[in-house]
């Protein structure tokens, strides 16, 4: 069932006019008793109901592997979770070993009994992962944004296109080998940062490419040389 | 009278043929919020889909927090929701002291929410006056603004900023609040009651406002939560999800207010759930400013907090822990967490990653206009255009929260 379409759906827009309920004032629950203690958020036991490990961390997360992440998303979404946030992250250069590269982490949440839960799965360079869109329709642009900021390529989503990079952009810029300002940062056609030229315009020795004439705030070896005042003082 | 010949798919008699036409709205367009650019399709005079174009004000924000240090990172929270920067800067500052076990003195714990509230009260401020603003009436906007500004020289009062703030730290507050504050704000408080009676008597009944609002852009519940939707658009259709009282933080869980919702799910009712919620934002503040007490506003720890001036001068112990904060910064232990807050919009949460060092190793935000923005896809399916825009307003997003 398409999951947009309820089985009572009807048509939207003007001619919908009529579908919308008579009283449009708000409901203000009257400051009743307290609701009694909300029940348990734990989610060890159902982390263990579907089968999966849990990853000791400060929040609830379950290690899930890529061939089981949609059907746990779909046991979850029976369960009535909804999927808050898809995080990717890069562990290429953190401290501690890590099973793998890449990290998609979804976080997933139960609006009426409050319990959160992290499906965690790993991931390397070249690997993807199944959309998640199939089970809940949030995964659309949160998958497009780990796509476009991560690399990280979901299989089965309808639409995975960059979304908030420009178009012409090359390379993810939340992967941890992206480079900051030092090496050439490309676009199509041939245009690209070049970083001798707005490094130039931090350090204040010419205008640069932004004309910005600030101070060297970060880099290493040649680049730690204090700025330059020109000739004749600043223009 | 010729009859039209008949083809596939020929529509009944009395109705035209129209051809599928896109429309380009945006980026720069005064109903979009900022620089969103919308490709609709249209049949006639409705809309057969939307498809928005976004990322116009992509500053890479995630990457900046992984450069700089984790106090430096309050600087950049505010700049994402710039209407509800407090929204931001809390949930940052909470992760950030939720890694490092902070102890927040309860003097800046009642100050974060009253600021977290007046900083909603200001979201839905704007949201009131530019969002009819939308539809084509100017009055509104003059009204909200009025307050809007009041609102703001109490921002400016509290920490020298009237947007963008950036007045939380990790471990409490930049500095305490000025002398005759908490009065100031028990003044705009009233004018505010009055403000609210106001709007709801001068356009919420507006019979030309109701025509453009009443049943138009529907999201059911159940679509709402598949849809990811969160704050004042869920609760229209129903779901009476606020993180206050859910998940409370900063002691919410003592304050006495009510979650509103509506079964309604139109644009009427997300607007009517942004009037009703001034009320309980003010209950709050009213509260809150009864509960403060003289006391610290910073976290004792001096590996955390600054400290003060005069001690500088007497304390070499002093003068390391400055030197150490400001050029380093404190070194949270390795970790990931998450705390989901209430903002104007829905759940902000910041996911920090950290792994040891003076600046995060990986910082997601779970920003709430952009998984909202969704919606639109959604909800302006079979509507005409004009009901585009009412749709667009209500769901009230902002577009440095969507492009961060």
């Amino acid at each position: 069932m398409d999951p947009l379409k309820p089985a009572d759906a009807k048509p939207m827009g003007r001619e919908g006019v009529a579908q919308s309920s008579t009283s449009a004032a708000p409901v203000v629950p009257s400051p009743g008793p307290v609701t009694p203690a909300a029940p348990s958020r734990d989610v060890t036991g159902l982390i263990a109901e579907l089968g999966l490990t849990e990853d000791h961390a400060a929040e609830p997360t379950a290690l899930v592997t890529p061939g089981d992440l949609l059907r746990a998303a779909q046991a979850l979404k029976d369960h009535g979770f909804m999927l808050m946030d898809t995080v990717g992250i890069d562990y290429s250069t953190y401290t501690e070993a890590r099973p793998k590269r890449f990290a998609v982490l979804h976080n997933i949440y139960h609006p009426r009994d409050h319990r959160r839960v992290f499906l965690r799965v790993w991931l390397d360079d070249g690997e993807v992962l199944p959309s998640l869109y199939p089970v809940w329709r949030a995964a659309n642009y949160l998958e497009r944004e780990v796509y476009d900021l991560m690399g990280v390529t979901f299989t089965g989503h309808p639409d995975l296109r960059k979304v908030l990079t420009p178009d012409d952009l090359e390379g993810h810029p939340l992967r941890k080998d992206f480079p900051l300002g030092e090496t050439p940062t490309l676009f199509r056609e041939g245009r690209h940062l070049d970083p001798a030229a707005f490094r130039a315009g931090l350090t204040g020795r010419d205008a640069g490419l932004t004309g910005y004439r600030g101070e060297l705030r970060r880099g290493r070896g040649e680049d730690r040389l204090p700025p330059v005042m020109p000739e004749g003082g600043p223009k | 009278m010729t009859t039209a010949p008949e083809r596939p798919g020929a529509l009944p008699e009395g109705q035209m043929h129209t051809q599928i036409m896109s429309l380009n709205v945006g980026p720069q367009h005064p109903s979009t919020h900022g620089v969103l650019r919308l490709v609709v399709d249209m049949d006639g005079e409705y809309v057969v889909k939307v498809t928005p174009h976004m990322g116009y004000l992509h500053t890479g924000f995630e990457k900046t927090f992984e450069n700089r240090t984790y106090q430096q990172g309050v600087t950049y929270a505010p700049r994402t929701d710039y209407l509800h920067s407090f929204g931001h800067e809390l949930a940052y500052v909470l992760s950030v002291e939720k890694l490092l076990q902070a102890d927040v003195p309860e003097r800046a714990t009642t100050v974060r929410v009253i600021l977290h509230e007046l900083g909603r009260i200001h979201s839905h401020l704007v949201f009131v006056g530019t969002g009819l603003l939308d539809l084509g009436a100017l009055t509104p906007f003059f009204y909200a603004f009025r307050e809007k500004e009041a609102l703001q020289d109490l921002f400016e009062a509290v920490c020298g900023y009237r947007m963008n703030q950036g007045y939380f730290r990790v471990g409490g507050l930049y500095r305490d609040i000025p002398d005759g504050w908490p009065a100031r704000v028990e003044k705009f408080l009233d004018q505010m009651e009055r403000g609210v009676t106001e709007y709801s008597t001068l356009f919420a009944q507006n019979p030309i406002f109701l025509d453009r609002a009443k049943g138009v852009g529907v999201i059911p519940p159940e679509v709402a939560i598949n849809l990811g939707l969160t704050g004042p658009n869920l609760r229209a259709s129903g779901v009476p999800l606020d993180h206050r009282k859910d998940n409370p933080y900063c002691g919410y869980e003592s304050y006495d207010f009510n979650v509103i919702t509506s079964t309604d799910g139109d644009s009427l009712a997300r607007f009517n759930m942004r009037l009703l919620e001034f009320g309980e934002s003010i209950k709050i503040v009213r509260q809150a400013l009864k509960r403060l007490r003289p006391g610290p506003v910073k976290d004792p720890n001096r590996k955390i907090s600054l400290p003060p001036r005069h001690e500088l001068e007497t304390s070499m112990e002093a003068v390391i822990h400055h030197f150490k904060l400001v050029t380093e910064g404190f070194h949270p232990p390795t970790g990931e967490v998450y705390v989901p807050v209430e903002s104007a919009r829905g759940e902000v949460g910041y996911y920090i990653v950290s792994d040891g060092g003076s600046m995060p190793y990986r910082v997601k935000i779970r920003a709430p206009s952009f998984v909202n923005l969704q919606a639109l896809e959604y909800a302006c399916v079979g509507a005409q255009f004009a009901d585009l825009i009412t749709i667009l307003a209500t769901i009230d997003p902002v577009l440095g929260d969507v492009d961060r």
